[in-house]
């Protein structure tokens, strides 16, 4: 049995089956408001109310927009002012219970992550109302070809931070209790099951996206490959869109704008999510750009992921849910930039040895 | 497990200040003095600045150009460039105006106590390190020489007249200022401000050096002032980028690993070596 085997089986578990959690569905409605992913569109997918739980969707490769966007709206009021008299007044946000049905572990990963980012330092209110009383399910996935989470560390049955766990079996699901809140919130559902104390075993994954080296040699390797050619390499097919931000899971810059009604005197300040691949990102009042070409964009979009913020918090910025891959309209690939730079450092030492 | 406490204040609300005079400085700055309500003290260090807003025309960076030891109000210096700097130049005596902050380092002016202290301000640079400068001039007797370097680009860009008047008096001050396009009546310096480093006589393991001007200026500034060996431990900038919320979190202010309006503005020069990005 090996560690994550040894973890998992600590938990109690029981053995349920697929029109089985949609009544569990059901009963967490009961609760709170559920929130989970459901089919939009043709082919994609997205985090919404449970209005039926038949509507959720237990098995799906990954959502277009990250979970941040329970916890970091795209648009945000911040304050609504009055232009006239001066005055503003901030909006509450209410700070109740939800729960946050069928997510993947790597976005569970990308929450822990933005905690570090709104908690430390100057704590922000906004965010931590939103989170405080969040509470979450988790579900295993089938990787597909973007996902590399287990390159940067996080495992498909990784539970940390749920408090309940799904793990698909052959005949539907293992229910594992991970915390005391997620054991109560069984009470007055899980009467009718029986602990299942079958050892659980769990089936190798297969990711077909990988980083050619272990996560923690990468701050390493960035701390050599500031100057690469690789980056220059990226800037020539990439349109800075900025897709890669947007739907990025641990991104978090924002812009803050002011909004007028059209009566002139009432307004909103806003704030929207911004991207640092954006051109204008980086521009100072008088039109300097300081990262003026995609070239360095891109570089510091990787580094904000694998080396700055990663120093101080201790956790890679990246959970490979392979989003930024994914949805890149030119076909970008992280783990491409990531063992393209990885080659050029491998190449650089060879020749620093000769 | 993260600390979810709520924190008692809001990082983005600003308090309502009063502008309590405005100052036309040149054709595009005017100087602002503000009272905080009540009169408070903004409690803020040289160097440091706070972010405007004037609701409906959204928030701006602006250094503080006062410094903290002339009282409770404090005093901006706003080039009209922008949506916000250009209606804050329409307001008036009485007018409110938002204000959150201080925020940043700024200065720590207890450290260069005893030191020969050397200003090399470029443009509207002058305005944060003029936060620096009174603050070493009412407290005289803890240092050295005072030597102030300024350059414009033309004599209708000097900024603080008055100041730069009783600057070029005091006996105890030694001030020098260029321009980089002299107009007819112009008697002093032409050149750009570097020009005027190679002459300084200078104690230089005993000189702190503070450097402000547009990103253009920093790099000459700094070769220059290798050439006359001042160590580079000697040397403090302050930087200018988009600090857009101030705490930290927008992200727009980042050069490299740091944020400018948390680590910054002000950097140790040995620090800015290591940021590429920074001039």
């Amino acid at each position: 049995m090996n560690a994550l085997e040894e973890k998992l089986n600590r938990f109690v578990k029981y053995r349920i089956s697929e029109e089985a959690v949609k009544l569990l569905i059901d009963h967490l409605k009961q609760k709170a408001p559920v929130y989970a992913p459901h089919k939009s569109g043709e082919a994609s997918f997205s985090y919404e109310l449970v209005e039926r739980s038949k509507d959720v969707v237990l098995q799906y490769p990954r959502t277009m927009q990250p979970i941040k966007k329970f916890f970091l709206p795209p648009k945000e009021v911040l304050l609504n002012f009055n232009i006239k008299d001066n005055t503003y007044s901030k909006p509450e946000v209410p700070e109740e219970t939800r729960i946050f049905f069928g997510l993947h572990s790597y976005e569970m990963a990308s929450l822990k992550r933005l905690d570090y980012s709104f908690t430390q330092g100057r704590r922000e209110s906004n965010y931590i109302s939103r989170r405080k009383y969040a509470i979450f399910v988790g579900i295993s996935y089938e990787p597909d070809e973007s996902h590399f989470s287990k390159s940067v560390g996080i495992d498909v049955e990784d539970t940390e931070g749920f408090d309940l766990f799904l793990l698909k079996n052959d005949t539907g699901y293992f229910l594992l209790e991970i915390t005391e809140t997620g054991k109560k919130l069984l009470e007055g559902y899980k009467e009718n099951l029986v602990p299942d104390t079958e050892e659980l075993k769990l089936e190798p994954l297969r990711f077909k996206s990988k980083i050619k080296y272990h996560y923690n040699r990468l701050p390493s390797v960035f701390d050599h490959v500031y100057k690469s050619k690789v980056w220059e390499k990226y800037a020539e097919i990439c349109v800075g869109c900025g897709t890669c931000n947007l739907l990025c899971s641990t991104c978090y810059c924002f812009d803050i704008r002011d909004e007028v009604e059209l009566d002139a005197e009432h307004g909103s300040r806003t704030r929207y999510w911004d991207g640092c691949m954006l051109n204008s990102f980086a521009e100072v009042a008088g039109g300097e750009n300081f990262r003026g070409n995609l070239a360095r964009r891109t570089r510091h979009r990787l580094y904000r992921k694998f080396r700055y913020i990663t120093a101080k918090s201790e956790m890679l910025h990246c959970v490979g849910c392979g989003r930024c891959s994914h949805y890149c309209p030119v076909g970008i690939s992280m783990t491409d930039i990531v063992n393209d730079l990885i080659a050029d450092h491998e190449e650089k030492q060879k020749r620093e040895k000769i | 497990m993260e600390n979810f406490a709520l924190p008692t204040e809001d990082l983005y609300s600003p308090e309502i200040a009063t502008i309590t005079r405005v100052e036309t400085l040149t054709k595009s700055e005017k100087r602002f003095e503000i009272s905080m309500p009540g009169k408070k003290a903004l409690n803020h260090k040289p160097g440091q600045f706070v972010e405007v807003s004037i609701f409906g025309f959204g928030e701006a960076p602006i250094s503080i150009c006062s410094s903290p030891t002339r009282g409770p109000l404090f005093e901006l210096t706003v080039r009209a460039t922008g949506r916000l700097t250009d209606k804050m130049h329409l307001l008036r005596e009485g007018s409110q105006i938002g204000i959150r902050g201080p925020f940043g380092n700024g200065f720590d002016p207890g450290a260069f106590k005893g030191k020969d202290m050397l200003f090399v301000c470029g443009g509207i640079g002058l305005a944060p390190l003029k936060s620096l400068i009174d603050y070493t001039l009412d407290r005289r007797e803890d240092f050295g020489r005072i030597i102030i370097l300024y350059g414009t680009r033309n004599p209708s860009e000097l900024l603080f007249p008055e100041e730069i008047r009783i600057w070029q008096a005091r006996k105890d001050v030694e001030f020098a200022m260029t321009v980089d396009q002299a107009s007819e009546e112009w008697r002093g310096n032409v050149g750009v401000i570097t020009t005027l480093i190679p002459g300084l006589e200078l104690d230089v393991k005993n000189t702190i050096v503070t450097v402000v001007g547009p990103p253009v200026m920093y790099k000459f500034v700094l070769m220059s002032l290798k050439g006359k060996r001042i160590p580079d431990e000697n040397i403090y900038l302050s930087l200018e980028r988009r600090m857009k919320c101030g705490v930290g979190k927008c992200g727009h202010c980042q050069i490299n690993d740091t944020f400018v309006c948390q680590d910054g503005p002000v950097y140790h020069y040995p620090r800015v070596k290591q940021l590429e990005e920074a001039v």
